[in-house]
């Protein structure tokens, strides 16, 4: 998941030469990570559908505007994170009904990894959109807080604390769940 | 802070990256122009592939120059996808255009080449069915007339032969010149358009 300096910096240099192909490598680099988080932070597979291919859409337009020397020096990954945190904010903006699903549990007869994953799903619902970015970023991509922070806009020290208030509410929340179960 | 508990959200946390669809990667650089589909066709040489981005017609290869789809991407500049047919927009001006030899009407995407190229092939594809050029007459018309030779070498190298006319750019003393694909093939794509007596 990490990537190399030297592999984006290829990507980077690639994209000044040879435009679209440059693109395509970006998208094999970057696209798999960004459906995985958006699919933490949107919890539907269709919308982690419309904001990963949105994301680079949106990516592409911009790149072609870019001169080379702004391309040279982007940070690619951040860069392209935060394109889908803004999608991903506007579609919670527009699905009303989201708060609703925060109790709905699964029910059919699903693989274990499945309710794994609900279960997960809930348990994230529960933090605030800072510490669920924060925490899906760092924790189930591997990004480093530096990243987080050009990513999110926000300081280094407040994505540390979003991060560190992040855990200790999934932590609260597990151990009311196995307190629940008893 | 970190204790065996926040470890051990952390590690499930990490187990929750997923793959993305199979199908996302292509759907996304097909949407966004930076790979190509390509289908086959017929055309007054033969049955051709032709490549087209969301901006337009990038290639055309004759079958007998790259006979599977394997072959046509080992030739292909581009990253691209079979399709069974041409694109229902491109599809009927595309035939129309490789039946009447009149291009206008199809969209080119010369994104990727030099910027001589492009000037040489737009300037090319101003020709009209029916008549030919000198090489020396495009390199005035891009305002290079000392680039008689690489425009030749541009042309040589044009991507899409038939749709931009390159068979319609002929020696000075109007002998035909050189072809990618034949000097008689040449011949006879000029004595079709009615430029030349058969």
């Amino acid at each position: 998941m990490t990537m190399t300096p030297t592999g984006e910096a290829r990507i980077r240099r690639s994209l000044t030469e040879e435009f679209d192909t440059g693109f395509t490598a970006l998208v094999r680099e970057y696209q798999p990570g960004i459906y995985s988080g958006a699919l933490r932070l949107t919890r539907k597979p269709e919308d982690a559908r419309d904001v990963a291919q949105d994301t680079f859409v949106r990516a592409y337009r911009a790149l072609l505007s870019y001169d080379d020397d702004r391309v040279l020096e982007l940070q690619i990954r951040p860069w392209l994170w935060t394109i889908a945190l803004n999608l991903c904010r506007n579609r919670a903006r527009s699905t009303v009904t989201e708060v609703s699903l925060l109790d709905h549990d699964v029910v059919s007869p699903v693989e274990p990894s499945d309710i794994d994953d609900a279960v997960w799903s809930r348990r994230l619902a529960g933090l605030n959109a800072h510490q669920r970015a924060a925490v899906v970023m760092r924790h189930v991509l591997d990004l480093p807080i530096a990243e987080i922070s050009q990513a999110t806009g926000r300081p280094k020290g407040t994505v540390k604390a979003d991060l560190s208030r992040g855990l200790d509410r999934l932590r609260l929340t597990i151990e009311a769940e196995v307190l629940n179960a008893k | 802070m970190p204790n065996s508990a926040t470890v051990e959200i952390s590690q499930a946390l990490a187990g929750l990256n997923i793959d993305a669809p199979r199908d996302l990667y292509k759907d996304t650089v097909l949407e966004v122009g930076a790979a190509d589909r390509a289908a086959r066709t017929d055309s007054p040489i033969g049955p051709v592939w032709v490549a087209w981005s969301t901006r337009g017609v990038t290639a055309l290869s004759p079958l007998f120059e790259a006979n599977t789809f394997d072959d046509f991407l080992s030739i292909h500049r581009r990253e691209a996808y079979e399709a069974t047919n041409l694109s229902a927009d491109l599809g009927s001006s595309l035939t129309l255009a490789l039946d009447t030899g009149e291009s206008a009407d199809v969209a080119f995407d010369l994104s990727g080449l030099g910027s001589f190229q492009r000037l040489v092939l737009a300037a090319c594809a101003t020709i009209p069915v029916g008549q030919v050029r000198p090489y020396g007459w495009i390199a005035t018309e891009i305002h290079n007339p000392g680039s008689v030779r690489a425009v030749g070498t541009a042309l040589a190298k044009n991507p899409i032969p038939l749709l931009i006319p390159c068979h319609r750019v002929v020696k000075a003393d109007g002998s035909v010149g050189n072809y990618a694909f034949g000097a008689e093939t040449k011949h006879r794509l000029l004595v079709r358009e009615g430029a030349l007596l058969g």
